[in-house]
């Protein structure tokens, strides 16, 4: 009885320390600050590699007067080919304003049916537009890399336009049908001013993201992991506008502008798996998408952790007209439609300034679709595209980062 | 029932043996020398000796805060003040000993004016005023005194006297007179104590006493002393009621405020306020760095890296009680976004401060591995190892470098900056050929040697110009090739506690300490280290001191206010 008295005394005393230890411990973890461990070194720590992308521009070619690509000249806007008519003629004694007004006049009334719907937003309705250009030279080169694995040069491909191009590196079997499109239009040559977008991303309108795990060797790895996210910060810059390094980010909470795919490290270049992604894109205050399908990195890894190269895919033909040229479908802030009078003067504007028309870029884009067949019809939905960038090292973290209370979780 | 009675006692005693009588009376005299200690004030502090009482102006974070105090937060305060003066360290030395620019003038002006037309708008006057007169064109003296007398004795930090009471309401009624309204003279009154030397300086006076020796400072110079010591700012009604009713003429009376203000959240603004100062981040005003070279510098890193400093200041020596050493060992920190930068260190908090724990492989010790340290004593296209040495010398230490000659030559440092494969060390030891640099340079470089693993922004690096960095350095006889190195050589320093010490002291009182101090210093020292180093109770030490509020009397002290050359005490160079 005594023994048992004493066991159960012990006992008691024992689950008291427990209890006290427990509680103890739960306390330090309550009141111990949330505090997280700063490192220092390479760009890859734990096999985990961030990068923010500080360029990202349409992959080209040489200008078209360098390599004679577009013989029958450079497309056209809407005012240059009234122009041309014979009633868009000057007038003996007319002044420069009032031809000026005249020919803007013109160039809109072939900008819109006869019962006043405007080609831009309503391409489908427009008649064939003989003004519109593309890069239909065989010998011009491009920018890019494979993405189907054919090297498409028969001369049935040639009457169809979908010549693969020679790549400015000299690979063959370049698909770049997005180059072929823009090749003859002026504001897409190499000081053009459609070939860029780092003014809106360096506005912070919007960014890309890209994480890499599982990354044992920078010159040869056989495996990593590979995230291709929009970015949800506004990008970090110097005083002098260029994009900081070893900057935080946080990838966007939507998952349709997250992509996860794998790839591997081959002689110092990343190559990845295809993948679908998604990016922001704004254009005069409209939120657009812009969507590559079956996209891919091919790009190369310094030591550094600048990682340099192409991003290439295939975007819809529909997704590509609006958020290039007509941005029907564009959105305020608050994601409701943008106001009518923005969308139509913004792609009437652009096509005039830039020099295509809507229904010529239309046509031309659905004439060279090369991607994603569409099962019953056989017709190409998609347009092989492919973007040039560069990304530096950055700390990229998945999660909700609102504001100075919330936090977000490092991934 | 025991007879403790006074015979009785006596009876007792002498029936004692001799040896258990000498014990006894031992034992009696130990207890009556704790008594009379603990009646008489802190044990072994040295007899005050106190230096002259000082005019002091307030300064910028002291003028903030003290409307804000008085008035509200919000209260806007429109100005750009003038660059402060630093004396012996401390601009806390600087502001009893510099004059009045007219650009102040202007600015003190200029935000008088501002405050004043705030506090009696038509949308917020009902919150400072107590009454109001039956008509706004109708002068109520008895609502101007009230709001005159109250806020005037909270910005001149005693109660008006009569005669000030009067012009200030005379002057509000004659406004009134013109302009129509009771707001508007109430308004200019307002401006009017705001521009006046009772607000804009901390005139200190004496006690009414016998003798030219010493005295103390009246009860509201005292609770102005201790107010800026401990909070930064005015002191509050409820000091100044304590001052007037006497109460800071009493230990007991002195402690309840000093505990009060102690625990109040105004006390580590007094704490960040020092060190503001110690570390000298008003220089941070005048910081540029090219951004060619160190693109991640801009106006918020150089607002982010003072605050990261302060925050671990406060975290450390307030919310911690750590002690003041491990201030340079401590790797614990709070970062932003732009600071993650620098310090390669992803920030979770969008537009906020996350806590951060440097790793051993970040290679940070202490703040002055900090960007605050690093970039401010770092020219703006290159590091300094000399002025990181110099600073941590001066700074931390409160040790005296001799400026550099009139005459010195540059040119072996300043050619081939960036060369390739040349080092600041290999650059100094050029420079180092000059005799007349040479001393001075083996003080301050073996330290800032160590810093080199740091760029002009405080950014980690391990080589400069493609050499690899050569970390060896020294401090006083140790020596280090790491930060870990250099931050235990700085915890450890004798002078690393002695120095604050002393600097918080000469704060406190506005002026360097006189040579009757020194002993008087010495015991403070001892004292903090009794109290194992932690800020706070060196404050409360300090305060309740009587030094504190021992002021000699001008004719005792002819020679001015300011120390003999050659008084202070410690080991320096």
């Amino acid at each position: 009885m005594v023994h048992a008295s004493v066991r159960r005394k012990g006992l008691v005393y024992a689950g008291c320390g427990a209890a006290v230890l427990v509680g103890a411990a739960l306390a330090f973890t309550l009141v111990s600050p949330d505090r997280a461990t700063a490192r220092s070194g390479s760009f890859v720590r734990d096999g985990e590699a961030g990068f923010v992308v500080t360029h990202f521009a349409f992959a080209l070619g040489p200008d078209a007067a360098k390599t004679g690509g577009c013989p029958t000249g450079m497309s056209k806007n809407v005012a240059e080919i009234f122009g041309e008519t014979p009633a868009g003629q000057r007038r003996p004694g007319e002044g420069d304003e009032e031809y000026g007004q005249r020919v803007e006049a013109g160039g809109q009334s072939i900008s819109a049916s006869p019962d006043g719907k405007n080609f831009c937003m309503h391409p489908e309705l427009a008649p064939f537009e003989p003004n519109t250009r593309i890069l239909t030279s065989v010998n011009a080169p491009a920018e890019g890399i494979d993405l189907d694995n054919q090297v498409s040069r028969s001369e049935v491909d040639a009457r169809r336009g979908l010549l693969d191009f020679t790549g400015v590196d000299g690979a063959e079997g370049v698909d770049n049908q997005f180059w072929r499109l823009v090749g003859c239009s002026r504001s897409f040559q190499e000081n053009g001013p459609s070939n860029g977008f780092e003014v809106e991303m360096y506005t912070g309108s919007w960014g890309i993201l890209i994480a890499l795990r599982g990354v044992d060797d920078l010159k040869n790895d056989d495996h990593v992991d590979v995230g291709i996210h929009a970015n949800a910060d506004p990008i970090q810059l110097s005083p002098t506008r260029a994009a900081l390094e070893y900057a935080t980010y946080t990838m966007d909470q939507d998952k349709a502008f997250r992509a996860v795919t794998t790839g591997w490290i081959e002689n110092g270049v990343l190559i990845t798996k295809p993948v679908d992604v998604r990016f922001h894109n704004v254009v005069n205050g409209m939120h657009l998408e812009r969507p590559l399908r079956d996209a891919r990195i091919r790009a190369s890894l310094s030591h550094s952790g600048v990682l340099k190269g192409i991003l290439a895919g295939y975007t819809p033909v529909g997704d590509l007209y609006d958020f290039q040229f007509a941005y029907r479908n564009g959105k305020d802030a608050s994601g409701a439609p943008s106001a009518m009078g923005r969308r139509l003067g913004s792609a009437n504007g652009a096509a005039r300034v830039l020099g295509h028309t809507c229904q010529g870029v239309y046509q031309s884009m659905n004439r060279l679709a090369d991607g994603h067949p569409n099962p019953k019809t056989g017709k190409f939905t998609s347009i092989s595209t492919q973007y040039r960038f560069e990304a530096r090292p950055a700390f990229v973290i998945d999660g909700e980062a609102k504001n100075a209370d919330d936090k977000a979780g490092l991934q | 029932m025991t007879d403790l009675s006074l015979s009785s006692l006596i009876t007792r005693f002498a029936a004692l043996s001799r040896r258990a009588r000498r014990i006894a009376m031992a034992a009696g005299i130990v207890i009556i020398g704790l008594f009379l200690m603990a009646l008489f004030g802190s044990a072994g502090e040295p007899d005050p000796a106190g230096g002259p009482p000082m005019v002091r102006r307030i300064t910028e974070s002291q003028y903030r805060a003290s409307i804000a105090d008085i008035f509200a937060a919000d209260i806007p305060v429109a100005a750009r003040f003038e660059k402060p003066v630093r004396s012996d360290g401390l601009i806390a030395i600087g502001t009893g000993a510099s004059g009045m620019s007219p650009f102040a003038v202007e600015q003190y002006d200029a935000a008088a004016q501002g405050i004043a037309a705030a506090v009696l708008s038509e949308k917020r006057r009902g919150e400072f005023l107590r009454c109001q007169p039956k008509h706004e064109t109708t002068f109520d003296e008895k609502c101007a005194r009230s709001f005159l007398t109250d806020k005037g004795r909270l910005l001149f930090r005693r109660p008006l006297t009569e005669a000030e009471a009067a012009k200030y309401v005379e002057l509000a009624r004659n406004v009134q007179g013109r302009l129509g309204s009771f707001y508007d003279g109430l308004e200019l009154s307002l401006y009017t104590m705001l521009i006046s030397p009772e607000f804009l300086f901390r005139i200190e006076r004496i006690a009414p006493g016998d003798g030219d020796g010493t005295g103390t400072l009246d009860a509201f110079s005292k609770a102005s002393r201790l107010s800026f010591f401990l909070t930064n700012s005015t002191p509050d009604a409820e000091l100044l009621r304590a001052a007037e009713a006497g109460e800071l003429e009493y230990g007991w009376g002195l402690r309840r405020q000093v505990n009060r203000l102690m625990v109040s959240d105004r006390f580590a603004g007094a704490v960040r306020a020092f060190f503001t100062d110690m570390l000298q981040f008003d220089r941070f005003a005048d910081l540029s760095k090219d951004p060619a070279i160190y693109p991640a510098f801009n106006s918020d890193v150089a607002t982010d890296a003072q605050e990261q400093t302060l925050r671990t200041i406060v975290e450390h020596l307030i919310t911690e009680q750590g002690d003041y050493r491990e201030l340079f060992t401590t790797r614990d920190t709070f970062l932003t976004r732009p600071l993650g930068v620098i310090y390669r260190t992803p920030v979770p908090t969008r537009g906020g401060w996350d806590a951060v724990t440097f790793d051993e492989s970040a290679n940070r010790a202490g703040i002055q591995s900090h960007v605050s340290f690093l970039a401010l004593h770092s020219h703006p296209g290159r590091s300094s190892p000399t002025l990181r040495g110099y600073a941590v010398r001066e700074i931390f230490l409160c040790q005296h470098v001799p400026d550099p000659p009139a005459n010195v030559n540059f040119t072996a440092v300043e050619l081939g900056a960036h060369t390739k494969m040349v080092t600041a060390r290999d650059r100094l030891k050029r420079h180092a050929t000059d005799a007349s640099c040479a001393g001075c340079h083996k003080v301050m470089d073996p330290p800032g040697l160590t810093m080199e693993q740091y760029d002009g922004l405080g950014a980690f690096r391990t080589r400069e110009n493609g050499a690899v960095i050569n970390t060896a350095g020294s401090l006083d006889g140790v020596d280090f090739d790491t930060q870990d190195g250099l931050a235990k050589a700085l915890r450890n320093h004798p002078e690393t506690p002695r120095c604050v010490a002393e600097r918080m002291y000469k704060a406190a009182v506005g002026r360097d300490i006189v040579w009757d101090e020194r002993y008087y210093l010495d015991w403070l020292i001892a004292g903090f280290e009794d109290d194992g180093y932690r800020i706070p109770d060196l404050m409360r030490r300090i305060v309740l001191s009587e030094n504190f509020f021992t002021v000699t009397r001008p004719s005792a002290q002819p020679a001015g206010r300011i120390a003999e050359s050659g008084t202070r005490s410690g080991g320096r160079i």
